[in-house]
C-alpha cells in the first residue's frame, strides 16, 4: 500500500461505482472511499457519475472529475476493475485487456451461434 | 456579403472581452494577423462603431425599465428634494447603460470532427454511445474535454449541440434547458413575430443560445428580417438588439425602410451617424467619396446618400421634404 494515505488501521483507498437509484433503474456514482465501507456507505468525494440507461438521444451519459480523479490516483488509490474498464473507454487510461478479450469472446460466440443456424439450414435445404 | 467578423477583437476594451467571455487572444492571433493582411475592416467591435450604434439605440428610461412580470408587493414610494431626484435619474441612467450593452455578433462556428482514437476491436459491444465530460470546476467551458464513444469503437470529440447540452446537464445556466424549446422552429417564430415580441424572443434566444451557434444566428437573422419586411423597428428601439439589428442591414445595404423611419420621427443625428456608418463598412461606394471630398455634414450627406446609394429615393426624398417643411413652419412661429 501506499505510504501518503495512511487514514485509520488497514483498508485502502479504491475509486468505485456506488450503486444509487430505484428499483429497475439503476444509476452509478464514481467514488473515492475506503475499501472496507460499504458499496454505498460513507464515501472521501465524489468524482463523477454514470447513468447506464440511454437518454432519449441514445447516450449513456458519464461525468468525470479528472483533476480530483488524478489528484487520488497520485496519492496512490486504486481503482475497481470497472471503474478501469469506464476510463479505458473514455480514453483517460488505455483500453482495458478484459475490454478486448470480452469483445473477441463475444464475436466468437455470435459466429458459433451463426455457423449451427447455417449448418442446419443447408442441410436441410439440401434435400 | 460582408463578413460579421470577430476579426477587430484586438481592439475590444477589457469590459466587453470580460462581458462576453471571448477566448483568450493568442487563440485569435491568425486572424488577427489575416486581418491586417487585407483592408482593416471595421468590425461590430470597434469602439467607433459601437459609441454610433449606442447613440442611434436611443435611450427611454420608460421602456428600459418598464415593468417587468416579478412578484406581487405594494408600490414604494419616496418622498425626494430636487438634489435627490436627480441623484437617483443619473443612477437610473447608469443602470439603463448596463442593460443596453449590446450582445456579441460572431461568425458561425465551426463544427467539430476531430477523432481521438478508433479501436475496431470494440465494434458489436455495445448498442449505446457513451458520452464522457470532464468535470473539473476550473475550466472555462470553451476547453472542456467531452469525448464520445460510438458503438463502432471510435472516440471522437463531441459535436457542438452535445457539448451545449451536456454543459447544461452538469453546469446548469439560469433560462437556458437542455432541449431548446420549440419556439425556436422557423414554424413557430412567424406567430411569435405577428404578436410583435421580437425583443422577448430575442432575450430568450440570448439565454438558450451561444452567441456562434447556427441556431443564434438563425433566429435573429429572421427576426430582423421580419423587422424590416414590416417597417417595425421601433420595437428595438432602446433595446439592447437594437446594434446588432442595425450592423445586420448595413451590410446588407437594406437601410432605406430604417432611414425613412428616422426622418420620420425627427431623428436626424441618428440619420447622420447611420450613414456615417454606412460609409465606415463601404468605403469604395461613391457617396462615401463625395462624402470625404466635399465634407458634409447633416441633412446634405443624407442627400448625397439618397441620390447615390438608395433604392427608394422617392420616399426618403418626401420624407426629407416633409421634415424640412416641419423645420420652416416650427422656426417660423
Amino acid at each position: 500500500g501506499s505510504r501518503l494515505l495512511r487514514g485509520s488501521r488497514g483498508g485502502h483507498v479504491v475509486i468505485r461505482f456506488a450503486l444509487g437509484g430505484c428499483t429497475n433503474r439503476p444509476f452509478f456514482r464514481i467514488v473515492a472511499a475506503n475499501s472496507r465501507r460499504a458499496r454505498d456507505g460513507k464515501y472521501l468525494e465524489q468524482l463523477g457519475c454514470l447513468d447506464p440507461l440511454p437518454n432519449a438521444h441514445g447516450e449513456k451519459v458519464a461525468g468525470l472529475n479528472l483533476e480530483r480523479l488524478r489528484y487520488w490516483l497520485g496519492c496512490g488509490a486504486q481503482l475497481s476493475r470497472p471503474a478501469e474498464k469506464l476510463l479505458g473507454l473514455a480514453g483517460f487510461l488505455p483500453l482495458h485487456p478484459m475490454t478486448v478479450t470480452g469483445a473477441e469472446r463475444l464475436r466468437r460466440r455470435r459466429q458459433r451461434e451463426q455457423q449451427p443456424e447455417a449448418a442446419p439450414a443447408d442441410g436441410s435445404a439440401e434435400p | 456579403m460582408a463578413a460579421l467578423g470577430a476579426r477587430g477583437s484586438a481592439a475590444l476594451p477589457a469590459r466587453l472581452r470580460a462581458l462576453w467571455a471571448l477566448p483568450a487572444r493568442r487563440a485569435l492571433a491568425a486572424d488577427a494577423g489575416e486581418g491586417k493582411a487585407a483592408q482593416p475592416k471595421p468590425a461590430f467591435t470597434d469602439e467607433a462603431v459601437q459609441t454610433l450604434l449606442y447613440k442611434m439605440t436611443g435611450l427611454d428610461l420608460h421602456k428600459v425599465f418598464r415593468p417587468v412580470k416579478k412578484g406581487l408587493k405594494p408600490p414604494h414610494y419616496k418622498l425626494m428634494t430636487e438634489a435627490q431626484l436627480e441623484e437617483a435619474t443619473r443612477k437610473a441612467i447608469e443602470e439603463a447603460k448596463t442593460k443596453l450593452i449590446m450582445p456579441p455578433v460572431l461568425n458561425e462556428r465551426e463544427p467539430i470532427d476531430d477523432v481521438l482514437a478508433e479501436d475496431k476491436v470494440l465494434e458489436g459491444t455495445e448498442t449505446a454511445k457513451y458520452v464522457f465530460t470532464d468535470l473539473s470546476y476550473s475550466i472555462p467551458h470553451r476547453e472542456r474535454f467531452i469525448v464520445v464513444r460510438e458503438p463502432n469503437g471510435v472516440l471522437r470529440k463531441a459535436t457542438w449541440e452535445e457539448r451545449d447540452r451536456m454543459i447544461q446537464i452538469f453546469f446548469p445556466k439560469e433560462g437556458r434547458r437542455v432541449i431548446p424549446p420549440t419556439l425556436f422552429k422557423d414554424e413557430n417564430l412567424g406567430t411569435v413575430f405577428q404578436q410583435d415580441r421580437h425583443e422577448d424572443v430575442l432575450n430568450m434566444c440570448i439565454a438558450q443560445f451561444e452567441p456562434d451557434s447556427p441556431d443564434y444566428i438563425r433566429v435573429h437573422h429572421r427576426a430582423y428580417e421580419d423587422i424590416e419586411k414590416h417597417a417595425k423597428y421601433d420595437l428595438l428601439r432602446s433595446t439592447r438588439h437594437f446594434g446588432g439589428m442595425v450592423w445586420y442591414l448595413l451590410s446588407r445595404k437594406k437601410t432605406d425602410g430604417l432611414l425613412i423611419d428616422m426622418i420620420n420621427r425627427d431623428l436626424l443625428e441618428d440619420a447622420t451617424s447611420l450613414i456615417t456608418l454606412y460609409h465606415m463598412l463601404h468605403p469604395e461606394c461613391q457617396s462615401a467619396k463625395e462624402a470625404k471630398e466635399g465634407k458634409l455634414q447633416g441633412i446634405d450627406l443624407i442627400k448625397v446618400f439618397v441620390k447615390t446609394e438608395s433604392q427608394r429615393e422617392g420616399y426618403i426624398q418626401l420624407a426629407l421634404q416633409a421634415y424640412e417643411e416641419a423645420m420652416a413652419t416650427s422656426s417660423a412661429s
